[in-house]
């Protein structure tokens, strides 16, 4: 892993009216790295990314994917980006493959069908290149949104809660296919509530509560550093301190809306 | 690596292509677009030589424009909001005005649809016929009342977030139009020149009176003229208002 940041985040502050939902946050996503941004309901992870994706305004602060400020250029930023959004839905009337046609055309990429139906096969749904996007299973729209997200060959990929929803056999999919994309040199940035894809998949996380970052390493380093603390020790249930503990001794055990 | 921003030609070919694919799948809601402009021409055949033919094919028109302005363009948009679409399509290099142009083009196509539609089936089985410019300067008006009924139902889908609420609403608006510009300028002219006038005036009163001074340009005179600028101003306004409580997502 090298030290090239694809994403650098300085001081992102996001307000809705009186609310403010990300305070002062900083941290950098590296090439071939796969971050992820974790902390309980409504802790600032899906406003923090869709800063960087600029569907909303930051108050201040500073975002630059791949040498380009999100606030000068704004489309430099999101052909740099491909973005799997949390409730992502296509167009109901097309087919898999048209969808797939679609978003080759607004990355400006001429791609035939037989290059289509040559991505749908290496995610084994060739065969679903005619129906509607809506009749694929959940792990099959997930995959599909992956590589719609992936089409364009871009530098970050980010990820809201990607497996939410999957069964244990495409959620372990999913992850190889992240980690896929993480191998051939994609940086990726996933938002999650899963403790254990948080330990399987991601190099290092973030934890986010309140809008405030409050911690930041690779999972084992965050596990060490505060297993012996007598509040991680409180929570943990089963002996060994997981990062579930540490996440909740952090974060608190009050249920978020 | 260098990043590659797309062309917007490019972009707006694959958002149209997309577009009017989705037009096309949905091809049953388009005939019921049209099943009422069809209904009134079919019925209204004894009532030509009482108020001639323009009279029976503007109103063809405008029920045809407010139906695709209002009940397909406005719940279209309120569908799509509601399932994340368009904010997919906002993450990727593509400019909002992008997104919405493409839109309005299907739009634009339906506005030719209706009014061919109401032409051919006036020929062909109420026998009306008007003069080439007429019919070249009703493409024109049409348009311009297609504009209202878009920009109404660009209000109504910027003020109303919930598809359903967006749904029932656009019928009831749809509705009321129907009573109060088609039924209103038949019925209501015992109730005095002042509801005469509000029915006039009404957005359904207005495109009616324009499309129908289309297809006779020398009848044209200053109640049309008048009907002309309130068009436009109603399309201004509703335009502004859309834009301006407009929101891409439903959250």
């Amino acid at each position: 892993m090298t030290n090239t940041n694809i994403l650098t985040v300085e001081n992102l502050n996001v307000r809705y009216g009186d609310f403010q939902a990300v305070k002062d946050v900083s941290f950098d996503v590296r090439k071939g790295e796969i971050f992820g941004l974790l902390g309980p309901n409504g802790a600032g992870k899906t406003s923090t990314l869709s800063a960087i994706e600029g569907l909303l305004k930051p108050q201040s602060g500073t975002v630059i994917v791949d040498g380009h400020n999100a606030r000068e250029k704004p489309l430099h930023v999101r052909a740099s980006l491909g973005v799997q959004l949390q409730s992502t839905s296509f167009q109901a009337e097309l087919y898999v493959i048209e969808v797939l046609q679609l978003y080759a055309g607004v990355y400006g990429l001429s791609l035939s069908k037989n290059d289509i139906r040559a991505i749908l096969r290496e995610i084994n749904l060739e065969d679903q290149a005619q129906k509607k996007f809506g009749e694929l299973s959940g792990g099959q729209q997930q995959r599909v949104s992956l590589v719609i997200a992936t089409i364009h060959n871009p530098r970050l990929v980010l990820l809201d809660e990607p497996t939410t929803g999957l069964d244990p056999q495409s959620r372990r999919q999913l992850w190889e296919r992240i980690e896929a994309i993480r191998d051939r040199g994609h940086a990726i940035l996933l938002t999650t509530h899963s403790m254990e894809e948080a330990e399987s998949v991601c190099d290092r996380i973030a934890i986010i509560d309140h809008g405030k970052i409050i911690e930041i390493d690779t999972p084992q380093a965050i596990i060490d550093r505060h297993k012996n603390e007598p509040e991680v020790i409180a929570v943990s249930r089963r002996g060994k301190i997981t990062l579930e503990d540490v996440f909740i001794a952090l974060t608190g055990k009050e249920i978020r809306q | 690596m260098e990043t590659i921003i797309p062309k917007t030609s490019v972009v707006l070919s694959s958002l149209l292509k997309a577009d009017f694919t989705t037009q096309w799948r949905n091809r049953r809601a388009v005939i019921l677009t049209l099943v009422v402009p069809v209904i009134i021409l079919m019925t209204w055949k004894g009532m030509i030589g009482a108020f001639g033919g323009p009279f029976v094919l503007s109103n063809s028109i405008t029920i045809g424009l407010f139906a695709s302005g209002l009940m397909g363009y406005a719940n279209t948009v309120a569908r799509d909001r509601d399932k994340g679409i368009f904010q997919r399509l906002r993450v990727a290099p593509v400019p909002s005005w992008a997104i919405m142009i493409s839109r309005l083009m299907v739009q634009l196509a339906m506005i030719f649809l209706i009014t061919t539609a109401v032409f051919i089936i006036g020929y062909n089985y109420d026998g009306i016929t008007l003069t080439p410019s007429a019919y070249i300067i009703t493409y024109f008006t049409a348009i311009l009342g297609g504009s209202v009924s878009l920009s109404l139902g660009q209000m109504i889908v910027g003020y109303i977030k919930n598809p359903e609420t967006v749904n029932s609403t656009t019928r009831l608006v749809y509705l009321a139009f129907i009573l109060v510009g088609m039924l209103g300028e038949l019925y209501l002219k015992q109730l005095g020149e002042v509801w005469v006038n509000v029915v006039k005036l009404s957005p359904y009163g207005a495109v009616k009176t324009i499309l129908s001074a289309g297809m006779e340009p020398a009848k044209w005179n200053a109640d049309t003229t008048a009907a002309l600028l309130v068009t436009i101003g109603y399309t201004i306004v509703f335009t502004f208002l859309g834009i301006k409580w407009f929101k891409w997502n439903t959250k």
